[in-house]
């Protein structure tokens, strides 16, 4: 639109008299700001209308002017002056600078409330840490006792193996077969004798289960004689070897049944294995 | 602006340049040249002289506080600072939801010519005035007074918004007319 038309439109009219928007009045001053003779023309139109108002001009009590000088000169404490006459209607602008140190404490008082539940969190994440590793810390004490436990188990074996090694590799000693007699054809058994030193262990042991109150008793027969050589310790594992009693002379050594304990004289009829030593 | 009482008066660039350096003193000059003029509109629209020496007086600081705010380039200092009173008194009396419909039947009723600010220069002119016709005045006083925008007006009074634009744009200019020159 030209100025001219621009100005003939009447919007200048309605500016100055009050009649357009925000938004409207924005427009009429940036084509006024950019147009002389339109700024002219709005200047016009606004004194006409200042002037009208002028008629309806009314010069306000003396105090006003004191009142309104003082907060001006004075704008950290309005407070007494304005409040005291105006019953409550104070400046907005006042408002928010009064409000601007406790909006200050807001922020703080956010910020510290963040941080305590911040912390809250934390604590609480490093408690569950905690507990984790104490569990754990157990659980590795347990496994290395059980370790420790093994190691000595192990250690136990291996000494009695090694014994077991040293009598089998060990030339005085002189194993004897003992075979299952009629009876029990499945059963068997060796002893290791060493006359010299009169030792006897027992070995491979693969005796029928005994029935209860009934022990297998090892006898060593010396010209005919039947020696008891001690009670066989039944067990379904037999780790190692098992030491007797001590034998000085034997031609054969056999096994027979007998009540708990033992007897002095060997049940013949219970005999269970028996083996000859060769010479 | 013309007045009775010995007032110091300035040329507006230099008030405005003096203003923009924070002058208390160029405030002070401000408020005599034309606190009654402000102050007679603000009392037109809220109608309780309690309520519109706290508007004037809320105004005033704003006026001085927003100094760097207002553009030269933009319109007179005048009606920058008139258009602060009209916004702040409207907003009051909206605020306090005073209704268009109750204000507006006596509103040519209680506007009156204030008779201790009887003016010499204004005799005459009131002769002029009455070429305003009552509807042409009444869209005037509605936006300046009531702050209605023309399309509210149109609304409000079921009068077409161009009746309201060629009223408001006649009597406007009329008023041109019969200030021009005495002002």
């Amino acid at each position: 639109m030209h100025n001219e038309d621009y100005i003939a439109s009447g919007i200048l009219e309605l500016y100055a008299a009050g009649g357009l928007t925000a938004p409207e009045r924005e427009e009429v001053e940036r084509r006024a700001a950019s147009s002389p003779q339109i700024r002219q023309a709005l200047d016009e139109a606004c004194a006409a209308m200042e002037s009208y108002a002028g008629m309806y001009a009314v010069r306000p009590r003396p105090a006003l002017k004191d009142r309104i000088m003082l907060q001006i000169g004075h704008p950290a404490q309005p407070e007494d002056v304005a409040s005291a006459e105006t019953e409550g209607a104070p400046v907005r602008s006042l408002h928010s600078a009064g409000a601007s140190e406790p909006s200050a404490y807001k922020w703080m008082l956010a910020a510290s409330i963040a941080l305590f539940l911040l912390s809250g969190l934390l604590s609480f994440h490093f408690y569950n840490k905690w507990q984790q590793a104490e569990e754990r810390l157990a659980g590795v004490i347990a496994s290395e006792q059980l370790l420790a436990q093994n190691y000595q188990n192990t250690s136990l074996r291996l000494q009695s193996q090694e014994e077991t090694l040293a009598i089998l590799r060990n030339p005085a000693f002189q194993p004897v077969r003992l075979q299952g007699v009629e009876a029990h054809p499945e059963a068997g058994m060796t002893v290791y004798w060493n006359p010299s030193q009169q030792q006897v262990y027992i070995d491979q042991v693969a005796l029928p289960a005994p029935p209860p109150g009934k022990q297998y008793q090892l006898w060593a027969l010396a010209d005919g004689v039947p020696v008891d050589a001690g009670m066989i310790e039944y067990s379904d594992a037999q780790a190692g070897l098992q030491q007797m009693k001590a034998i000085a002379a034997a031609q054969a050594f056999a096994v027979t049944l007998e009540p708990t304990g033992g007897s002095k004289v060997p049940t013949l009829e219970q005999l269970t294995v028996m083996g000859k030593i060769e010479f | 602006m013309a007045d009775r009482y010995p007032i110091p008066k300035l040329s507006e660039e230099e008030l405005v340049a003096r203003l923009r350096t924070g002058d208390t003193a160029a405030m002070s000059v401000l408020y005599d040249m034309y606190s009654a003029t402000l102050y007679g509109v603000v009392l037109q629209i809220v109608k309780v002289e309690e309520v519109a020496e706290d508007v004037l007086q809320e105004a005033f600081v704003k006026i001085w506080k927003s100094f760097d705010k207002y553009d030269a380039s933009k319109g007179r200092l005048f009606t920058w600072m008139i258009n602060i009173c009209r916004n702040l008194a409207i907003d009051t009396i909206r605020s306090k939801q005073h209704r268009v419909s109750n204000t507006s039947e006596d509103i040519t009723a209680s506007f009156h010519f204030s008779s201790d600010e009887f003016k010499p220069e204004h005799i005459g002119v009131r002769d002029m005035m009455d070429n305003l016709n009552p509807e042409q005045k009444q869209v005037i006083d509605l936006m300046y007074f009531e702050g209605l925008t023309q399309s509210e007006i149109a609304d409000t009074y079921n009068i077409p918004l161009g009746t309201v634009k060629t009223r408001a744009r006649s009597a406007v200019k009329l008023l041109t007319r019969i200030f021009k020159g005495r002002a």
